[in-house]
């Protein structure tokens, strides 16, 4: 009897209706619209938009220069010195972060497996790089290696590596080089932390085998543990990359691309080029190179570690 | 082909006991089942035979040479894991040959033994494939090849087919058996399943709470456990247990409780009584009419299996379960009485819960001794 009333009420009410569509197939779209709307207005829209600026000229400084140009900003950048110093600056910049964030990362995250007493404590205390802004992390760092009250450069003098405090940003031999290890101080938490998931999915009896078959650290190492992590590590790697080669925001802060162009890097040109010169076309146009870049990384790079085919 | 001695092995974890001081000895080619419930203390035994685990004391020795300090690797051992453990990221051969990859053995040599272990167990076919893309069954396999290919003094199984289906299970344990009997290597074997440790052992530890509780042949620790743990632990379904009473007059010693009463001849004479536990296998409860009935039930449930219908009666005011033959007819509330043959049961003392040994002078002595007569 009170089964039948129930039933009778029940599908009236707008929590019954939302549950019968979820048994559709028409629900999987309701739940990605509002994503896909987000998706289309904040990347799609932008980025396309970023495409056609790039063959159009849009200048703030002279509104009367408007239209389209075609592939003038190209030719451009072909000889433009400061472009070629980015893009190198870039590579320097990437390969060297992600060599000592991939390093440290794997030091950090084999260490925490470890489940020793304080292993807990340190694996939050690693993180916390990682939890900072990269703004609040640049000015942390710069007050760091200051070169008057930097307490980098006291301690130093101190043990009597340098004679005398040093400015580090100042100076173009050191500057990319100590902008590259702010980087990857602030970086290298997020390869512990995946590497970290990735190593307590590897289970304990393949260990317990590879010792069994006479394997030592070393090859259950290179054997087990970094082809079990592989498709961690792609990713990983990948994302880093892309986060990289897209923000300008710690150099900002550190030294704005200088002294002269010694830590100058695309996304940083680009951004200055945009918010310094409101010179948006050729912007548009070095954006769409890094774009086209980090395109041909990913695929290049997922290929040669065949990730996929697993 | 070795033999392995455990010596005086004890393990704790800070205050905490797991193993008190094992000792077994295992014959060249002989096949050693730790059995026991979960908790007490076989798969760390076998870590420490393997050396994946150290003992806090004690020794071990494999073809008489003490492995105690040596890794795993120099112990000429080979382990099958309840997960197999076969690496994900290579192919059936390389996981098969991977032991004598390490070892420096030469490609050519290796294809071949690979070849030869994979053949005698029907997975020639799969060596190409990734672990990933094999059944459990076959996994199992490879599991067996990658222990096989090695040659070792001793194998070493941590309950390798727990994690397959019951008819897998049934079959893989046969072949387990086969290929002892073909091999010839010894093997330690842990378990909880008291029927492989029947089937395939030539030599069962039953262990509870870090101590050995027995260590004998099958038919030993079927027939003569030592005591009511491993009465119970083994057999399905497990011996009957009826609580009673001894006595010893000068007309024999005889076990008596409420419905039940049976004769153990032996020396009568010395007269007492001890309070102990009377073990009787379901088979040996032998359905009779009036005759020589040593128990006297009611039938509670019948259950027909088949080959067997098995018959629980509450006698006194105990259940116990009989083996009886397949075209069985009573029905529960009826009337029901069994005979015993006196050779085929079990006393355990009621307190000790250890095993008295029937016809022996034990069996009198402690009531003497406790002042009785």
């Amino acid at each position: 009897m009170r089964r039948d009333h129930m039933k009778s009420v029940l599908p009236r009410g707008p929590i019954t209706l939302l549950g019968n569509l979820s048994e559709t197939r028409y629900w999987v779209y309701l739940l990605l619209f509002p994503s896909l709307i987000l998706l289309l207005l904040v990347v799609a829209y932008p980025t396309l938009y970023g495409f056609v600026i790039s063959v159009r000229e849009m200048r703030l400084t002279r509104p009367g220069l408007n239209g389209w140009v075609g592939m003038k900003h190209y030719v451009a950048m072909m000889s433009d010195r400061v472009f070629w110093i980015s893009l190198k600056n870039t590579a320097i910049w990437v390969t060297a972060a992600i060599a000592i964030e991939v390093t440290l990362g794997f030091v950090a995250a084999v260490a925490l497996n470890r489940n020793l007493p304080g292993t807990k404590l340190f694996g939050v205390l690693i993180l916390l790089p990682y939890f900072l802004p990269n703004v609040v992390a640049g000015h942390m760092w710069a007050l760091l290696l200051d070169p008057r009250l930097g307490v980098i450069n006291d301690l130093l003098v101190r043990i009597g590596i340098l004679s005398t405090y040093k400015a580090w940003f100042a100076d173009p031999a050191t500057a990319l080089a100590a902008t590259i290890l702010v980087e990857a101080w602030h970086g290298f938490p997020f390869f512990a932390l995946l590497f970290l998931a990735g190593l307590k999915g590897i289970p304990e009896d393949l260990y317990k085998a590879a010792a069994v078959d006479g394997a030592g650290p070393v090859r259950q190492f290179r054997l087990i543990t970094v082809p079990m992590l592989k498709t961690v590590i792609a990713a990983a790697v990948i994302l880093r990359v892309i986060s990289l080669v897209n923000s300008p925001d710690l150099l900002l802060v550190l030294t704005g691309g200088g002294p002269g162009n010694a830590t100058q890097v695309l996304s940083l040109y680009a951004f200055q080029t945009a918010y310094r010169e409101f010179n948006f076309g050729y912007a548009g146009a070095l954006s769409v190179v890094m774009f086209i870049l980090l395109m041909l990384f990913a695929t290049i790079y997922i290929r040669l570690t065949h990730v996929t085919k697993e | 082909m070795a033999t392995l001695s455990i010596n005086r092995i004890r393990k704790s974890y800070g205050a905490l006991d797991v193993l008190h001081g094992i000792d077994v000895d295992l014959e060249d080619g002989g096949f050693l089942v730790l059995l026991g419930p979960s908790g007490c203390g076989k798969s760390t035994l076998l870590n420490i035979i393997a050396g994946l685990d150290e003992p806090s004391a004690g020794d071990i020795a494999i073809a008489g040479r003490s492995v105690t300090a040596l890794p795993p690797k120099d112990r000429n051992i080979a382990m099958v894991f309840q997960s197999y453990a076969l690496y994900p990221t290579m192919s059936v051969e390389r996981n098969i040959g991977f032991g004598l990859e390490m070892r420096g053995v030469p490609e050519q040599q290796r294809k071949a033994e690979i070849r030869k272990a994979a053949e005698m167990l029907q997975i020639g076919h799969l060596l190409d494939r990734l672990p990933a893309n094999l059944s459990g069954g076959q996994r199992q396999r490879v599991a067996m090849g990658r222990a096989i290919v090695r040659n070792p003094d001793l194998f070493l199984f941590d309950e390798p087919l727990s994690n397959l289906d019951a008819k897998l299970r049934v079959e893989m344990r046969t072949e387990i058996k086969r290929l002892h009997e073909r091999l010839g290597t010894s093997i330690v074997y842990v378990t909880h399943d008291q029927i492989e440790a029947m089937t395939l052992a030539t030599k069962v530890a039953v262990m509870k709470g870090g101590y050995v509780q027995q260590l004998a042949d099958p038919r030993t620790i079927y027939e003569r456990p030592a005591n009511m743990f491993v009465a119970g632990f083994i057999g399905s379904p497990a011996m009957n247990f009826i609580r009673g009473k001894l006595l010893s007059d000068s007309a024999g010693a005889r076990f008596t409780s409420e419905g039940v009463i049976v004769s153990l001849g032996g020396p009568g004479g010395a007269n007492g009584t001890r309070e102990c536990v009377l073990g009787v296998r379901p088979e040996e409860l032998k359905v009779v009419e009036m005759e020589d009935a040593s128990l006297e039930g009611v039938i509670d449930v019948v259950e027909p299996t088949g080959p067997d219908t098995m018959v629980t009666a509450i006698v006194g005011n105990q259940a116990v379960i009989a083996r009886a033959e397949p075209r069985f007819q009573g029905r529960r509330g009826d009337q029901i009485r069994f005979r015993v043959d006196p050779s085929s049961i079990n006393l355990f003392d009621a307190k000790t819960e250890a095993r008295i040994d029937v016809g022996d002078a034990s069996l009198i002595r402690p009531i003497h001794e406790n002042g009785f007569s």
